[in-house]
């Protein structure tokens, strides 16, 4: 395979990289400087930075359980995308089984709703 | 399998269902467990994942009794039916279905062996009432019904894809059943980590172990991989390095030395009706696939892995039966009689012949049940703590209750291979199966760690009977229908397989043959 | 040696470089950092190596969701923001078995293959890998389809308090 396809993508990245350089590094040279007290704060969404978050800095496990389920349907759609771009050749049996296949990723979906792990309180 | 398909001649796979049908029950039914664990009512998840559990499994064994002389590869390639396999495939059924037995007993205990919310801290107040009040957890059952049908697969698979995937299906269930004990959680839960962490690393190797054998052989396929070993132009070195890791994926599995050393820890921390299961079931599928691995893609290199397997079958004999001597706890003892035991499966193996196959597939089924039996007692000798698992409070038992007593003296001759029992008959055939096929020096090693093995047995048994019962000698709680029919059964097949096991045998016999 | 071979060259350098980082760095969230270059080098490599559909799914999968679960895992615990040295064993034994282990592996390779060439197959696009999944490896295909069922049940049984009182 030729790799000539990338070449333009390739082109993309370094244009986008130079620029990201190119805006750090002119950056001091060209801009006021006016520090005060919130400047010089760490930045955390708009709520009162703390030196330890509630709870001792660890989070609770409904993240983890939420960014788990977006891993699984993730696979999902990575499996859907080459079944999509060959479905006229698969025709009726690729269909069949790529729904068995979602019915049984859903399962969990529904076992997770129903029994409360995406309520958030 | 590799050859370009073009899209309009896109040749589709010939699935035979019939074939298929036992694993594919098993997967449609642990499903539907799924659904009733998201939409039934509290109380009522408990009967139903139990029938439906039971059905399932019934259901499964049907169809490999109706597909019983079927001989065919089918799905692709991804599946073998055969003798073996199907054998395998019925014994994973029953062995399962009496371990469910075991699982389901909530009569010993309110709400059964399992917590229902495993990650509460252990310990704590909340850890502490739901210890004894707490309903039990439902989502093991179509966790073993698809550990189950892993198990079935991965005895199946025909391909090392396959047999990856089938791997994780069954071990992935394993490691969650591991966590959920009702008493000593922490004990459970490392027990859980322990095993999950090892079996992430053994499954890597087995998966770098393909991508070597895929380099040497150019396909994944036993059939292709049989043909490739002696004709691929590629470095031999690299089929060599690729079956040894693999081997390590399936020897760490099957728990044999020096890949054993989670045994003890998983097989005391897991809730005891799942350990039952891992010690008859999992057994039966990691050899299951063992067997496949060596007999049929690996046939033609036996010369070269005969040594190598022999030397790791001594080794776990030796580890199994000097190590049980020093135990203390009666489910850790158990667990280095499993290692031990798994040593005289892998004699049977590596006599690569027909005999070999037919008593190695003997010893597993007699080995699961009467496995079974003995953790079924293991979970009957309890107080108000729970089980009580050290060997000191088994002193005096036979005065207490001189039945179970006398039941678990009959499973420990039988683990120490005392004529009239399974394990008698069980041993004789791997002992006679390997002396035909010259390996001598395997069974040499095999009798005199019998010997050593059979110590700690007569100690637990002189134990039993000839010390006083002390203070702390609990008594033998009253069985549910579910545990005894389980320990009736396993102890029944135990003398049953010792004194007329010719049914089985040929049995085994007439299904010692794999298609390739 | 072709444009592919020193891409791949390059790539598999990087790939290894981060990965010693990853074992070396003494911030757990630069490991994981770490291990998002060491993913993406290797997406490159099987880009270079014509299975296009293989990298993107590394890019997607690997690089933007596991290192986040990996990171969410770090958050769970109580484990350090800045440097540490708790975390590690001892660096020799570590070193040694690694070491070794990845130049035996490159050193079977190398014996194994020496300088034969291998022709690159057809293109692992979607549309060849898509058929591939669904003729010939259908069965173990739809069995993935369980064992993230079982994965994802087995992670709430064991994770949520709140979800086994219903």
């Amino acid at each position: 395979m030729s790799l000539s396809p990338y070449i333009p993508i390739v082109g993309l990245f370094a244009l986008g990289a130079g620029f990201a350089l190119f805006s750090v590094a002119i950056a001091p040279f060209v801009g006021p400087r006016r520090y005060n007290r919130a400047k010089l704060d760490a930045y955390e969404c708009g709520i009162e930075p703390t030196p330890q978050p509630i709870g001792g800095g660890r989070f609770p496990v409904k993240f983890y359980l939420t960014a788990m389920l977006f891993i699984v349907f993730d696979i999902e759609i990575i499996f859907l995308y080459p079944w999509a771009v060959s479905f006229e050749a698969l025709g009726v049996f690729g269909f069949v089984e790529m729904v068995l296949f979602i019915i049984t990723v859903f399962v969990a979906y529904a076992y997770v709703w129903r029994r409360g792990g995406l309520d958030w309180d | 399998m590799t050859t370009d398909i073009a899209a309009e001649t896109l040749k589709l796979p010939s699935l035979d269902y019939a074939a298929l049908a036992p694993m594919l029950i098993l997967f449609g039914v642990g499903c539907v467990g799924v659904l009733v664990e998201a939409i039934a009512p509290k109380k009522a998840r408990f009967p139903v994942q139990l029938v439906l559990a039971v059905l399932g499994i019934a259901a499964s064994l049907t169809a490999i009794v109706l597909a019983a002389g079927t001989e065919k590869v089918t799905a692709a390639g991804a599946v073998a039916v055969d003798g073996p396999g199907l054998f395998l495939q019925g014994s994973i059924a029953v062995l399962g279905l009496v371990a469910l037995l075991l699982i389901s007993e909530r009569s010993l205990e309110r709400g059964g062996a399992f917590v229902a919310q495993a990650a509460v801290t252990a310990n704590s107040e909340a850890d502490r009432d739901q210890a004894t009040r707490g309903s039990g957890a439902t989502e093991v059952y179509p966790l073993i019904i698809f550990s189950l049908g892993g198990m079935m697969l991965f005895a199946a698979a025909n391909d090392l894809l396959t047999m990856f995937v089938a791997l994780e299906v069954f071990s992935l269930p394993l490691y969650l059943l591991c966590a959920m004990a009702r008493r000593r959680r922490l004990l459970s839960q490392e027990a859980a980590l322990k095993y999950f962490l090892l079996g992430a690393f053994a499954s890597a190797f087995f998966l770098f172990g393909i991508a070597l054998v895929y380099g040497y052989a150019g396909r994944v396929d036993f059939a292709g991989i049989h043909a490739a070993v002696l004709d691929s132009p590629n470095d031999i070195a690299l089929l060599y390095i690729g079956l040894a890791m693999v081997a390590i994926g399936l020897l760490f599995k099957a728990a044999l030395a020096p890949f054993h050393v989670w045994t003890p820890d998983v097989y005391q921390g897991a809730p005891t009706p799942v350990t039952a299961l891992m010690a008859a079931c999992t057994k039966v599928a990691a050899f299951g696939g063992l067997l496949r691995v060596l007999y049929v893609a690996f046939e033609r290199s036996q010369w070269d892995y005969r040594p190598v397997l022999g030397a790791i079958a001594v080794l776990t004999m030796l580890v199994g039966a000097v190590l049980a001597v020093t135990q203390t706890d009666i489910k850790r003892l158990l667990a280095y009689s499993s290692i031990a035991n798994a040593g005289y499966v892998l004699v049977g193996v590596l006599a690569i012949s027909k005999a070999g196959l037919a008593s190695s597939l003997f010893y597993l089924v007699a080995y699961g049940f009467s496995v079974l039996a003995a953790f079924g007692i293991v979970t009957l000798v309890r107080d108000a703590d729970g089980e009580a698992t050290h060997l000191s409070r088994w002193a005096g038992l036979g005065r207490r209750s001189p039945l179970y007593a006398t039941l678990f003296t009959f499973l420990l001759l039988a683990f120490a291979g005392i004529p009239l029992t399974s394990g008698f008959t069980a041993k004789f055939g791997v002992f006679a199966a390997a002396i035909e096929a010259d390996q001598t020096w395997l069974v040499i090693a095999g009798v005199i760690t019998s010997a050593i093995i059979a110590f700690p047995y007569l100690r637990v048994v002189v134990m039993m009977w000839l010390s006083e019962p002390g203070e702390s000698t609990p008594a033998v709680s009253l069985p549910g229908a579910l545990t005894a029919a389980a320990v009736t059964i396993g102890a029944a097949a135990t003398l049953l397989l010792g004194i007329v096991p010719q049914p089985l045998l040929d049995m085994t016999e007439n299904a010692a043959h794999f298609v390739r | 040696m072709t444009t592919a071979d020193l891409l791949l060259v390059a790539l598999g350098a990087v790939a290894v470089g981060a990965g010693v980082l990853v074992v070396s760095t003494r911030h757990i969230v630069r490991a994981g950092l770490w291990l998002v270059v060491n993913l993406l080098a290797v997406a490159g490599c099987y880009l270079v190596l014509a299975a296009e559909l293989v990298a993107w799914v590394q890019v997607l999968l690997y690089v933007g969701a596991v290192v986040v679960l990996l990171l969410f895992a770090v958050m769970l615990t109580r484990a350090p923001i800045g440097a540490s040295d708790d975390l590690d064993r001892p660096r020799w034994p570590g070193a040694l078995i690694g070491g070794g282990a990845g130049l035996g592996l490159a050193a079977l390779f190398v014996s194994g293959y020496r300088w034969s060439r291998v022709d690159l197959p057809s293109p692992g696009t979607a549309t060849a890998l898509g058929e591939q999944i669904f003729t010939a490896w259908v069965l173990p295909f739809e069995v993935v389809g369980v064992l993230l069922l079982a994965a994802l049940i087995g992670a709430i049984v064991v994770s949520r308090p709140d979800i086994g009182s219903r």
